[in-house]
């Protein structure tokens, strides 16, 4: 199989065979560490002519894949622009590990920041002392409820109602620290945008010096 | 500037794979690492939020030495030379406690000093205060004391017995597992608890029997088992022995006396018998596989005065079903801290060498021959009864490496009366914590973050431990402080100081890997390129061992131990502590709370001491959710914050031993042993619980901190 141009082994999926060749693909809902789920379509590439999500689909079989023609890059610029209308402003804090992915993607395809329509999702839980949930930077990827009942096989969240009412939540009207959430931190690890993100008190430590003897 | 460093969580005996980021010197995140083959990406609460402990400011930075009843800060030569020039005089009276924290090269050097130096086997860890019924049964009838088989085999296994053990609140990621096997193959799952825990939720059978009526609880399903025919003929012939004699002994009694005293049903104790010997196949289990059964056990087995006999009750149950050497089966005592097997390895216990060998002829000739000295053939002294011996004078100077025993031991007062009568105290430790106030010399050592070295989890698996962030203040690794030590004391001792040589952890672990044959074919080179390797791993190109006792146990046959209920415990309730006191543990503390107390996050989500009772009791007592009360027993008190909750039977109330706000359990609990492993009898004990009478509130003091304002 060739990936722009260069050979690879056809192991895993599209999206594995693109990775291992570090060419940078947004992937916003797919994890590492988790299976796909296919629910953000940033990751469109160009198989053999049809435009599919390299993420969930199998390298097998596909012989020339095309991360960067006209085509893929327009869907995918169309994709992110709708997936900006679902957040709000990037807040002025420190993210989660992932969190950058978001806004890298939004980069890497000439994307102004974008204009940012009112919210009505704008829950925002601070009742763990380990991690926060801002729910106006959620755009609703599933990672986070993957690795919880996914990784973790813990269920504490999901997401609850369809279209514009959907959410990420650990049950209507309760706050993660009164749900059965262990606090286990793998939805914060996940996250690709500032939703779920460590609290700063989880991470007040001091700067570490090397005295000198004695 | 930012560093992704990978290595190994230090709280809890499962070992996760942890990548712990740091900014500008500062840890700033610790990632899961989906490649760990142990915790294959997960991580819970204490290994993700929790290692922020390291750069606290209590932390100590220079090593303290006591004048005058102050603590004066000192240079390591001075703190070494005051040591080296001390110690020597207490040949004969002296013991140490390793630490179950540190790694195996730390522990390795530690047990090589006090042999070879100290001239003594009195050392021993925290395994004592644990898991040492286990490992007593565990050797006298299969011959080894290590878990059996692999996490991997609680995915693979068609059913999961879960006695006295808690893993959602104190091995979060195997819980994890155990969760994944039930929700996505219908693995059947039995909890054993007198507390309803987070898996009893999942459990086909949850029994809940009176405290301490464990072995009636296991000779019935023993029973039941025989009544219908479910035991495995075959291995009991082919691979046990003793049979009979246990048989005749489990015969004494019904399936339906045994539940009467237990407290359970006899039906449900049947069908967790019948689940447990021949369980329905899980989904997915490959063709004409026997379905397997996983027993894992925690301290609700072992903390008890006749916790041996626990332990065999239940060894006993796998010989009879047959349920080891297999995948997806065999047994697991779950450890509770993140190297008490690899401690155990490295031979910081009493009655054997590194790797568990005896001290008899051919093996002590080979460590002599490597050491270039005579070593001590006497077993030394248990670490509960080098405690209990201060007060006989047959021991009078301690070193202590990152334990807290002020607040591990039972019956607190009575412990720290006896250390207070030591003559001469060296604790080496992060923290100024109880025991440390009492010492002559302080030294301050590295956290998991700032060294080099292994830990092995609870399924042998050695896995690499590297340094993230540079040594807080002036503090070293555990065997670097104890090498120099031993340079220093060495000629004194009329040893080679060129024994204690050692330029780096690698060094020290190529040495034990050398004399320790199950060791043998790891190294540091194979570690960092394969990842972690499960002990046995006879050879450098050996794989590793994922279960043990396949084809024969190392003592040769399994051997059968008839056991009979003996009274509950030591003590049991009367009409003036009425209520039976449980101890155990919560997942956003670990263990005495040492060093998660130092988390910040950690004592907002729980600040106070949790004291669980039943509504029932509550109601009689007049107690409200979340007021304060008042817990005693004969031997101290403690205040916590009443939880109102049936997961605890009535009469029965259960305290975490977690010590806050100057409460902790221990304080209550009975120095009563269990004989032939001398454990404490922590989870059983007369108590009385009433609200807090309002008294004007004085001053708070802060934790002491000698570090501070360094
Ligand atoms: S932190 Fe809570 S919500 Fe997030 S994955 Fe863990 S248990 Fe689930
Ligand atoms: S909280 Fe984060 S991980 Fe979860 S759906 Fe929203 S954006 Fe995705
Ligand atoms: S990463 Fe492929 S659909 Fe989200």
């Amino acid at each position: 199989m060739r990936v722009d141009g260069q050979e690879v082994e056809p192991a895993g999926t599209i999206l594995d065979a693109v990775l291992a060749l570090g060419i940078s693909l947004p992937h916003l809902c797919k994890d590492d560490n988790l299976p796909a789920i296919g629910a953000c379509r940033t990751c469109l590439v160009e198989a053999d002519g049809r435009v599919v999500a390299a993420c969930h689909t199998p390298a097998a079989g596909v012989e020339e894949v095309l991360t960067a023609s006209e085509r893929a890059v327009r869907l995918r610029r169309a994709v992110l622009r709708l997936t900006a209308r679902m957040h709000g402003p990037r807040p002025d804090v420190e993210g989660g590990p992932r969190s950058a992915e978001l806004w890298a993607a939004y980069g890497e395809h000439g994307l102004e920041q974008p204009a940012y329509p009112r919210r009505a999702r704008d829950t925002f839980d601070t009742s763990s002392p380990f991690f926060h949930f801002d729910e106006q930077a959620c755009i609703l990827c599933g990672r986070c409820v993957a690795a919880c009942q996914g990784l973790q096989h813990i269920g504490a969240i999901g997401i609850a109602g369809t279209g514009t009412h959907a959410r990420v939540t650990p049950g209507a009207g309760v706050a993660f620290a009164a749900s059965i959430c262990t606090a286990c931190g793998s939805c914060v690890a996940a996250c690709p945008t500032h939703a779920l993100r460590p609290a700063p008190s989880s991470r007040d430590g001091v700067r570490f010096e090397r005295a000198t003897e004695g | 500037m930012e560093t992704k460093t990978w290595t190994t969580c230090p709280f809890c005996g499962v070992g996760c794979g942890i990548v712990v980021h740091t900014r500008d010197g500062r840890i700033a995140w610790v990632d899961d690492d989906p490649a760990n083959l142990s915790s294959r990406g997960m991580l819970c609460v204490k290994g993700r939020f929790g290692t922020t402990f390291v750069q606290h400011p209590d932390r100590l930075t220079t090593p303290l030495i006591r004048r005058g009843g102050e603590f004066v800060p000192a240079t390591w030569d001075e703190a070494l030379d005051l040591i080296a020039e001390r110690l020597p005089a207490f040949r004969g009276r002296f013991g140490s406690f390793a630490s179950a924290k540190a790694t195996n090269e730390d522990a390795f050097v530690q047990q090589k000093f006090v042999r070879l130096i100290m001239g003594t086997n009195n050392i021993d860890h925290c395994t004592r205060l644990c898991h040492s019924p286990s490992v007593e049964a565990m050797l006298d009838q299969l011959g080894s004391g290590a878990t059996s088989n692999s996490y991997s085999d609680y995915e693979e296994a068609s059913c999961l017995v879960l006695v006295g053990c808690d893993p959602g609140s104190n091995h979060p990621v195997i819980a994890s597992r155990m969760r994944k096997a039930v929700d996505e193959f219908g693995t059947r799952l039995v909890v054993v608890n007198p507390k309803r825990i987070d898996m009893a939720e999942r459990a086909d059978i949850f029994l809940q029997p009176l405290p301490g009526t464990d072995v009636a609880l296991f000779n019935g399903m023993a029973r039941a088992i025989l009544d219908e025919g479910l035991e495995d003929r075959a291995f009991i012939a082919g691979r046990t022995e003793g049979f009979e004699a246990w048989r005749a002994a489990v015969l004494e009694r019904t399936v339906e006396e045994y539940a009467a005293v237990c407290g359970v049903g006899a039906a449900e104790l049947r069908e967790a018998a019948r689940l447990y010997a021949a369980p329905p196949p899980r989904r997915g289990l490959p063709p004409g596989e026997r379905p397997g059964s996983c027993l894992a056990w925690g301290m609700g087995i072992t903390q008890h005065a006749h916790g041996t006999d626990n332990a065999r009750a239940l060894i006993n149950l796998a010989l009879l079903t047959g349920q080891l050497g297999r995948p997806g089966c065999g047994i697991s005592p779950l450890r509770g801290q993140n190297n008490v097997q690899g401690c155990g390895d490295a031979g910081c216990i009493p009655d054997s060498l590194p790797g568990y060998q005896p001290y008899a002829g051919d093996v002590a000739a080979i460590f002599e021959e490597a050491w270039g000295a005579g070593i001590p053939r006497e077993p030394g002294i248990k670490a509960t009864d080098m405690v209990e011996r201060i007060a006989a004078g047959d021991i009078r100077a301690m070193y202590i490496v990152g334990e807290n025993p002020l607040l591990s031991e039972p019956n607190l007062a009575h412990a720290e009366a006896l250390f207070r009568q030591l003559d001469f105290l060296v604790v080496q430790d992060l923290f100024l914590h109880e025991t440390a106030q009492l010492a002559d010399v302080v030294l301050p050592a590295c956290s998991f973050a700032e060294k080099d070295g292994t830990f092995t989890n609870s399924e042998r698996r050695v896995q690499r431990v590297r340094p993230a962030i540079p040594p807080v203040g002036a503090s070293r690794p555990d065997w670097a402080i104890i090498a120099d030590l031993a340079r220093r004391m060495a000629p004194g001792a009329g040893i080679d100081p060129r024994q204690f040589a050692y330029g780096s952890a690698a060094e020290v672990f190529a040495e034990m890997a050398r004399l320790t044959p199950q060791l043998r074919g790891i190294s540091y080179e194979r570690l960092d390129r394969e990842g972690g390797i499960q002990w046995p791993c006879p050879n450098p190109d050996h794989p590793g061992t994922r279960f043990l006792y396949a084809d024969r146990f190392p003592r040769g046959l399994g051997k059968f131990v008839p056991v009979r209920q003996a009274e509950p415990a030591a003590e049991l309730p009367d009409s003036a502590y009425p209520l039976v006191l449980n101890t155990g543990r919560v997942l956003y503390h670990w263990h005495g709370g040492t060093i998660t107390r130092r988390v910040q996050a950690l004592v907002e989500q729980m600040p106070e001491v949790p004291v669980a009772i039943h509504p029932d009791d509550a109601a009689k007592l007049g107690i409200d959710e979340g007021v304060e009360v008042v817990v005693r027993s004969r031997r101290g008190r403690l205040t916590g914050k009443a939880v109102i909750t049936d997961a605890v039977r009535e009469g029965s109330v259960f305290v975490p031993f977690v010590k806050l706000q100057g409460s902790a359990a221990n304080f209550l609990t009975n120095n009563a042993y269990d004989e032939p492993s001398r454990i404490p009898e922590y989870k059983v004990c007369a108590v009385r619980v009433e609200k807090k009478r309002p008294r004007p509130v004085g001053a708070i003091g802060a934790p002491p901190t000698a570090s501070r304002g360094r």
